[in-house]
């Protein structure tokens, strides 16, 4: 059973890849799971400056998942490159960074930073985080600004750019077809949905940030949707994730278009989740009468049974 | 002092209820058999695991519980012990297990309580503060080391009734007068605070009463050591969900630079609260 892939030339050992903010820096995991293991990992979103985020509390269990208003906190850049990247070397799987800015220029920067400082495979751009005042997800739900973005990061380095883009538009493949113009080389869908959980008692919001973003099986249809409507207009690889606990969710991801998959939300209850899902996957691809996780990619049949 | 004992390498491993036993009205103790026997760190007081309740796809956030003690420990067979209070689901289904039921764990996690040296300490525990106080309190009676316990209830049908069973000073305290002395557990410790000499003040409870405890702790210049809580994600500080804001304005991870923390290392604004 072949279990490898390759996106925009990263070439994955397998399809099932740590997602960005549930895995830290992959440091605080390391001991919990085998990360040589999984498919690659992403690390947390880094900015220019570091950022403390919002104020606690920041998370909230929902119906099928969770809400959370981490807002952005991060070591910052620098800190990145100086620290983390070389404690993460001879990790034995591919390393993606991700960026969050709050003007175009900012973006370019960080670009320029990581690519000068090496150590990474790939790029991923943050343009869909629900929990920033400025930036963030204002910037991926504009065609224009997302475009904007993404030319200025590719401009700024050679590696392979992914967009991870919001499905809280009227038209995600708008938005993707943007970002394809304007040179990006993968996707990644979806980034958590923007929320709110309310304390009826009190009539205040559950967390410090007031809203958050959902994550788990309850936008797994949501993940879905988008995923085959990027797929199917601009054909670019795409990295998939929203809900995914087992290895039927991973099916569905790859059927709709995802050529790899992000686990999140699951690792909270069981980080080792991520090594079963890989354990079982070739049983379940094999079910599926395929012999390759990539012969299932944006295999959808639209015709219902 | 000894620096707040270091987080150890938490593991995940399935358990199986051995015994379960109402203390109060709505509060259970549970003890939970490790399968597989012992992994290698035995937990600390103020150390804590998280609870995969089994929640399916409809709860997907494990539970956070501080150990309340070490029924048992050896090369074969661990046997822990948690006190929990049933507030919402996942308290709930922990607290309607039936013996041999299973569930999965993560841990020990965090930093726990470090012991001084020698001398007194104090115990000041408010509510279900009591569980990993309790715990501290039964490892320095094996350590033959002197303390005074206080413990706040709200009413006498809360009391904690293995407390009677410490080597150590007790003093109970409860909202409305109905066992012990009437009022806050916080206040008692004032008082004791200006005549006793304590070396260490060792504290949980609800936000308030720690803001109080820590304060009158440094003012009457003895090193006091706090267990936090606050909404935790991954309790391994990996998702920074669970951040309190320290006395450099710095963010401190309750899951992996605490749950314990020297009371100046908190900037005691927004620190989280136990329900």
């Amino acid at each position: 059973m072949e279990l490898a892939v390759e996106v925009a030339g990263v070439k994955l050992a397998n399809p099932v890849i740590l997602a960005s903010g549930t895995a830290g820096y992959g440091i605080e995991l390391s001991s919990l799971v085998d990360l040589s293991r999984v498919g690659a990992l992403v690390l947390k979103s880094v900015t220019l400056e570091p950022r403390k985020g919002n104020p606690e509390p920041r998370v909230w269990e929902t119906a099928a998942g969770m809400l959370n208003s981490i807002g952005l906190e991060n070591v910052g850049v620098q800190a990145l490159i100086a620290d983390i990247i070389p404690a993460l070397e001879g990790l034995g799987t591919p390393v993606f960074a991700s960026i969050a800015g709050d003007t175009v220029r900012s973006y370019a920067r960080l670009a320029a930073r990581i690519q000068g400082a090496g150590g990474v495979d790939a790029l991923e751009v943050n343009v869909s985080c629900p929990n920033v005042e400025k930036g963030g997800i204002q910037f991926g739900v504009d065609p224009g600004a997302t475009s904007a973005i993404v030319m200025s990061v590719k401009e700024n380095c050679d590696l392979p750019v992914f967009v991870k883009l919001t499905a809280a538009v009227a038209d995600i493949s708008r938005i993707a077809v943007a970002a394809q113009k304007a040179g990006a080389d993968g996707l990644t869908l979806i980034n958590t949905i923007p929320g709110l959980a309310i304390d009826p008692a009190t009539r205040t919001p559950r967390l410090g940030g007031v809203i958050g973003g959902l994550s788990g099986p309850a936008i797994k249809p949501v993940a879905l949707k988008a995923i085959w409507e990027c797929y199917e207009a601009t054909g670019l690889p795409i990295i998939g994730g929203g809900g995914i606990c087992d290895t039927g969710d991973v099916l569905e991801f790859l059927i709709a278009g995802a050529s790899a998959v992000s686990v999140g939300t699951a690792l909270f209850r069981d980080p080792g989740r991520v090594l079963d899902i890989i354990d079982e996957l070739p049983g379940a691809i094999e079910r599926a009468g395929a012999r390759s996780a990539g012969e299932l990619t944006g295999t959808l049949t639209e015709t219902s049974r | 002092m000894a620096d707040i004992a270091s987080p150890t390498r938490g593991v995940t491993c399935a358990a199986t209820l051995e015994r379960r036993e109402e203390a109060s009205p709505g509060v259970f103790i549970l003890e939970f058999r490790l399968d597989g026997g012992p992994p290698v760190a035995q937990p600390v007081p103020g150390q804590f695991y998280q609870f995969n309740c089994g929640g399916g796809r409809e709860h997907m956030l494990p539970r956070p519980l501080s150990v309340h003690g070490v029924t048992r420990w050896d090369d074969e067979v661990a046997v822990l012990k948690f006190l929990v209070e049933s507030v919402g689901w996942g308290t709930e289904r922990l607290c309607s297990l039936e013996d041999g039921d299973e569930v999965g764990l993560l841990g020990p996690l965090g930093r726990g309580f470090s012991l001084a040296e020698d001398g007194k300490a104090l115990l000041v525990a408010g509510g279900m503060g009591i569980a990993p106080l309790f715990f501290l309190a039964s490892e320095m009676d094996r350590g033959d080391k002197e303390y005074d316990l206080l413990a706040g209830f709200r009413s006498a049908g809360q009391f904690y009734r293995p407390l009677s069973g410490l080597k150590g000073g007790v003093d109970v305290y409860t909202d409305d007068g109905s066992l012990g002395n009437r009022g806050m557990v916080s206040g008692g410790a004032d008082g004791r605070l200006e005549g006793v000499v304590y070396n260490a003040v060792y504290t949980c409870g609800p936000q308030a009463m720690m803001t109080v405890v820590a304060g009158i702790s440094e003012e009457a210049g003895v090193p006091c050591q706090v267990s936090l809580a606050s909404r935790m994600g991954c309790g391994i500080g990996a998702c920074r969900s669970c951040v309190i804001e320290g006395r450099g304005a710095e963010n401190l991870c309750v899951c992996s630079d605490g749950p314990v923390f020297e009371s100046y290392k908190v900037a005691w604004t927004g620190a989280g609260d136990i329900e």
